[in-house]
């Protein structure tokens, strides 16, 4: 099952997704979490230590590449996707963060 | 970005034993639900107050359009029954499904302040034990 939350900021959308993903991970299913939000925090609700946030990888426009019709294609499988960017959370949750241009914009 | 979000929702496994959960963009919210297009369900946090629930009214509508078969809301912050029925008379109102209700919770605030995650900073919270409660009826009723 695949799901996505969505909701302004300040709603408590991060908290909740992380915990779900805890929650859900706990229940025995296994869990791949996605963080897309422009404040990328979901590694925090998930319990991954504040510390490794500074080292935290992302993924970016490399894993897809532009089909002749227009549209986009992953470049890689997600196993691949997953060895080169994920982190491991509590729970045995895989944590994929998506680079925000905005932050590197500003770096 | 866009793309490689969506692709990765797109790649994710789809079996019993999986479950993948993206956290959308708070942005612009016609943004936020093409990264989603792939998913099976979409869940709008709300607070309980009308600006943010026409929010979620609005993600409804975009997710719809994007051809997600299950639109809800979870709201968020519920201080007070008079909360639950104002939030119960606009998603009747609205025809917009509530999957559940997560209490005003100090936890959240709290967790963030010391940089742990709300459940193993406060895993007897009210909001933790509401969440615990939610997540199963999120992956019920796919398609319906």
């Amino acid at each position: 099952m695949k799901l996505a939350i969505a909701g302004k900021g300040g709603a408590g959308k991060t908290s909740i997704t992380g915990t779900l993903a805890r929650v859900f991970a706990q229940s025995g299913y296994q869990v791949l979490a996605v963080d897309n939000d422009m404040n990328p925090n979901l590694s925090l609700t998930v319990g991954i230590p504040a510390e490794l946030m500074t080292e935290l990888p992302v993924f970016g426009p490399e894993i897809v590449r532009k089909r002749d019709d227009g549209g986009y294609d992953l470049a890689m499988t997600l196993e691949e996707i997953c060895a080169a960017y994920s982190l491991c959370a509590p729970d045995d949750i895989t944590l994929l963060t998506a680079n925000q241009p905005t932050q590197a914009g500003t770096g | 970005m866009h793309a490689a979000v969506r692709g990765v929702i797109e790649a994710a496994e789809d079996s019993p034993a999986h479950v993948s959960i993206l956290d959308t963009e708070a942005s612009t919210e016609h943004l936020l639900v093409s990264t989603a297009k792939h998913a099976h369900a979409m869940f709008a946090v709300v607070e309980p107050y009308f600006t943010s629930l026409e929010t979620g009214r609005r993600i409804n509508l975009l997710a719809r359009d994007l051809g997600i078969e299950r639109v809800a809301l979870i709201v968020n912050k519920v201080r007070s029954q008079e909360d639950l029925e104002a939030v119960d008379a606009f998603a009747e109102e609205e025809g917009l499904e509530v999957v559940g209700t997560v209490p005003y919770d100090d936890c959240f605030h709290e967790a963030e302040r010391v940089s742990r995650a709300p459940l193993d900073f406060a895993p007897d919270a009210e909001a933790m034990i509401a969440i615990r409660r939610l997540a199963p009826r999120l992956l019920n009723a796919r398609g319906t």
